[in-house]
């Protein structure tokens, strides 16, 4: 990682005896995208609140290019005026009293540059997010997507350090919402943005960020590139938090060379092998769980150690089924190819591609 | 954006130095002000209920006033009187106004955005040109329709000067059109798919309305409720013009007497105000309490259905609230003005009763051209500094999280526990014990002063609710942009608030402008206002005179009401 642009030093805040953040530290480099993702309540928005200078920590420290924006310790708290930074709110707040261009031009206004200026540089703004021609729509005359737009240009006009995205997209309907995810990442890659963007749809932060955080009750379950949380989630916090994933109990048959076998409690004859992950002591004969995603498990073509279930539902999804099949007291999500014409009732022989099982401690999965 | 665009001064992000943050010294400003010209007299009331001899003489601590407050009859029957009267209104005006709002706000009634109009105009009628008018239709003997009834029936059945005729005046003249004023956008508010499930599930028009409709505002109508009892203990003019002729005094007439009679008895009027205080400190912790618990999410405004058709009973209430719109508007103001025209106030049988001398009289009278500019002067002064106070009290009560916002909500409170008399008598302890203070005495603006002070918890509130609405986000998003907070409320807050922040100067210049119990002490002949004149005439029992100087009174009012409206300032505290 290049040098820490964005430094986030052990924050903490409470509210009465709530605590939002605890003793959360991290690091952005210049030109990052690093997303927060948690479920709600756990602690992402009150982050990036005091990036912003909305709320003042408790303790800790934020320093932007190396410099205390705020230092508990040393009685420093600048303002969110004096941080330089963009910032779309999840309600867009767009200000209903002034027109589309009178919203964007706002920073500029501010910082006191001139109204030629201000006019060109808005109209550039506009034309990039698509608004050209709209200057003077007045701004409750707009709709959810372009409200989110302005937002956005308002955000960046002032060619802040940092933009700060508090769940942007969360009040656009499906189809819009895929569509200026697909803007934000070219804007991101075009204008080489530093962004803190907080979510808690977990598909946002797989295809926007270079790494992402993930919270939970106030302090970092892991963090690092959206690949390496999808396929080698640390907690199982994580590993339900982002992407489907169904949990096996079972028992280790026998171990060899950092591998182990496991049987599993649905279907004793099914035994599944998996990477015994570093940290975890493991002897035979031990209960534990393996976790899988869907997409790593197949119909059976005949193999042997298939694993044998039931059927209990099917949802069409139209590019695939998802279909729910029972296993002992078991049950597993399997994305079948939409061709297939399963049913409630089949009975159904499943495979698991190799290595895509993951091995964990027994009953420590948080659901 | 683009690297060709000219650099932009950016702030750097120099070390900071520990400074006074300007927000928090507005809030000191705000709450020392308040905390003065509020807690003050408040407290200067309450230590001299325990003080005894006349202002200027020899003064000793002393219970007299506290042995009084309990013993003496009249006072005792001051408080039951004032219960009694609360009683009947509120039993009658808040079912009504329930019925009135759904039917204004729910229902396909046939002009109902008249209605909803004409009952916010009949708020904003002095409440002493209201009652003068029913004086000239109920009064006894020549009371208009007690001549009508004598003819027809042989009798004359009603008698303004008695218990129901004060009821009367009170649901007439406020009670009901402000319960309605805030009733009605709590029914509009209400997602209308609460109604339409119901509808769906079976529940026909009025099982809807009792079943799902008024339970859900219930907490609503309960806040309103709870907000009239406070305002009972404030009652004056209605009582002071109708109940001495039958020996009938309330809380607030009581302590007038007791303060303006010669010589004064500060100590038991003191007393009497303390236990006003105590019975109305819980009243307002429960207000808070109800106002706090309002769900907001359950209100929403969106998805606003079709009306609820009446069907075949679409026209017959449109009769009936038709008929008692017109008695409640019309009626009394058409025959104030008549009344205005008579040689003789309410006497219809004599020969020839009609002359324009007495409006001659009055208006070419230096008097009253004088009290009508410092009507004028103390209303529009009023209207300007409540904006100042309520909008900065409200947003700091909101928004802020200093110490002390929660004893600055409460002082906001406060004066509307005060009943008007009192308040004055405190200013006055307040400001003729200060030697800088004292010059302003009988001044207009120590009367602006105490109509800023006593308006302040409405204007309060109104803004309160509409800062709630508005949300954190818009200003945040001005601090991120890089305004200060002084620019972003500056250019963001005000400017959307502003439609409210004139809704709360309109009201605070129409109280202002037919306030009588604030301001009665604090006046001197120079600074008299017209209602004060209208009172002198009153008392002076130039009842004709007392017409016409309520007739202008009653312009001015509606004037502004209309004025505000044509301005675009929608009904009532809308959502």
């Amino acid at each position: 990682m290049a040098q820490a642009f964005v430094q986030l030093e052990r924050l903490n805040k409470s509210y009465g005896p709530v605590s939002a953040v605890t003793d959360l530290s991290l690091e952005i480099a210049k030109g990052e995208s690093l997303t927060l993702l948690g479920p709600s309540g756990c602690g992402k928005t009150t982050t990036l609140r005091m990036v912003a200078g909305l709320e003042k920590p408790d303790a800790g420290a934020i320093r932007f290019d190396g410099k205390p924006v705020v230092s508990i310790a040393d009685g420093i708290n600048l303002p969110p005026e004096k941080r330089n930074i963009g910032m779309v709110f999840q309600s867009y707040a767009i200000w209903p009293h002034m027109t589309v261009a009178q919203n964007v031009a706002f920073p500029l206004k501010v910082r006191r540059v001139d109204a030629a200026t201000i006019r060109e540089r808005v109209r550039a703004a506009l034309t990039m997010i698509g608004l050209g021609g709209l200057e003077d729509r007045p701004a409750t005359r707009l709709s959810g997507g372009q409200q989110q737009r302005v937002a956005l240009a308002r955000a960046l006009i002032h060619e802040p350090a940092l933009l700060l995205l508090d769940e942007p997209l969360s009040n656009l309907d499906v189809k819009l919402r895929e569509q200026m995810r697909v803007e934000l990442k070219l804007l991101q890659a075009r204008l080489g943005l530093t962004l803190i963007y907080v979510t808690h749809d977990q598909s946002e932060a797989l295809s926007l960020s270079d790494r992402i955080a993930v919270l939970n009750r106030g302090h970092i379950e892991q963090i690092g590139a959206p690949r390496v949380l999808y396929e080698q989630p640390a907690t199982p916090f994580v590993r339900d938090f982002l992407g489907k994933s169904v949990t096996l109990p079972g028992r280790v048959k026998s171990l060899a060379a950092g591998r182990a076998a496991v049987a599993l409690a649905a279907d004793g004859n099914a035994v599944i092998e998996c990477a015994v992950p570093p940290g975890l002591d493991l002897a035979a004969d031990r209960e534990v769980e393996i976790s899988l995603r869907p997409e790593a498990i197949h119909l059976a073509n005949g193999q042997a150690g298939a694993l044998h279930g039931i059927v209990e539902a099917v949802l069409y999804q139209g590019e695939r089924s998802e279909c729910e099949v029972k296993i002992g007291a078991s049950a597993l999500c399997v994305y079948l190819p939409a061709g297939s014409d399963a049913a409630p009732g089949d009975k159904i022989a499943l495979a698991i591609e190799p290595n895509a099982a993951r091995l964990w401690a027994k009953s420590s999965g948080v659901a | 954006m683009a690297s060709t665009s000219p650099a932009l001064p950016q702030p750097a992000l120099s070390q900071p130095r520990r400074t006074i943050d300007p927000q928090y010294a507005v809030f000191l400003i705000v709450l020392g002000i308040v905390g003065l010209f509020v807690l003050y007299p408040v407290l200067v009331i309450l230590v001299d209920s325990f003080v005894v001899g006349p202002i200027g003489g020899a003064r000793n601590w002393g219970l007299d006033g506290w042995r009084a407050a309990f013993t003496d009859p009249t006072m005792l029957s001051a408080v039951r009187n004032t219960a009694k009267v609360l009683v009947a209104n509120e039993t009658i005006s808040l079912p009504s106004a329930v019925l009135l709002a759904w039917l204004l706000a729910r229902t396909d009634l046939p002009l109902r955005g008249t209605f909803e109009f004409a009952f916010w105009i009949t708020f904003f009628l002095p409440s002493l040109s209201v009652t003068l008018g029913w004086i000239v239709l109920l009064g006894p003997q020549n009371g208009l329709l007690n001549q009508i009834a004598l003819a027809l029936i042989g009798k004359e059945p009603f008698d303004i000067y008695s218990f129901w005729g004060i009821v009367w005046a009170h649901i007439s003249s406020s009670s009901l059109s402000i319960k309605v004023m805030l009733l009605t956008p709590l029914f509009r508010n209400l997602d209308a798919a609460f109604e339409e499930a119901a509808r769906c599930s079976g529940a026909g028009r009025w099982m809807t309305l009792t079943r799902i409709v008024i339970p859900a505002v219930a907490p609503g109508i309960l806040t309103v409720l709870v907000l009239s009892l406070i305002r009972a203990m404030q009652t004056f003019e209605i009582e002071m013009v109708l109940g001495p002729p039958f020996n009938f005094w309330v809380f607030g007439t009581k302590i007038y007497v007791l303060v303006a009679q010669v010589p004064p008895e500060f100590a038991s009027a003191t007393a009497l105000a303390v236990i006003g205080f105590i019975i109305i400190t819980p009243l307002i912790a429960l207000h808070r309490w109800l106002a706090t618990r309002t769900d907001y999410t359950s209100i929403t405004g969106r998805e606003r259905s079709q009306p609820t058709p009446l069907g075949r009973w679409r026209w017959p209430i449109f009769c009936l609230v038709a008929l008692l719109t017109l008695t409640i508007t019309v009626l009394p103001v058409t025959f104030l003005v008549t009344a205005s025209f008579m040689k003789l106030f309410g006497f219809f049988n004599i020969a020839s009763p009609w002359t324009t001398s007495h409006w001659g009289s009055v208006l070419n009278d230096d008097f009253f051209t004088h009290s009508l500019m410092n009507t004028l002067i103390v209303a529009a002064g009023t209207a300007l500094g409540a904006i100042v106070l309520c909008s900065l009290a409200a947003y700091f009560t909101v928004r802020s999280r200093y110490l002390g916002r929660n004893l600055l909500d409460f002082l906001s409170w406060l004066p509307f526990a005060i009943p008007g008399i009192l308040l004055g008598v405190g200013l006055l302890y307040v400001f003729l014990g200060n030697p800088v203070l004292k010059l302003l005495y009988g001044s207009v603006a120590l009367m602006m002063l105490a109509m800023v002070i006593a308006g302040m918890t409405l204007g309060t509130q109104i803004l309160k609710t509409t800062i709630l609405q508005l949300g954190a986000a818009l200003e945040e998003a001005a601090r991120t942009c890089g305004a200060s907070w002084w620019y972003g409320f500056r250019h963001i807050i005000l400017p959307i608030l502003m439609p409210t922040l004139v809704l709360v100067g309109v009201i605070n210049f129409i109280a202002a402008s037919r306030d009588i119990a604030n301001i009665a002490l604090l006046s001197s002949n120079t600074s008299k206002t017209l209602s004060l004149l209208q009172l002198d005439y009153m008392v002076d029992g130039r009842w004709e005179d007392a017409a016409v100087v309520s007739v202008v009174v009653m312009l001015v009012t509606t004037g502004a009401a209309f004025l505000a409206r044509l301005c675009g300032i929608r009904l009532g505290v809308r959502g």
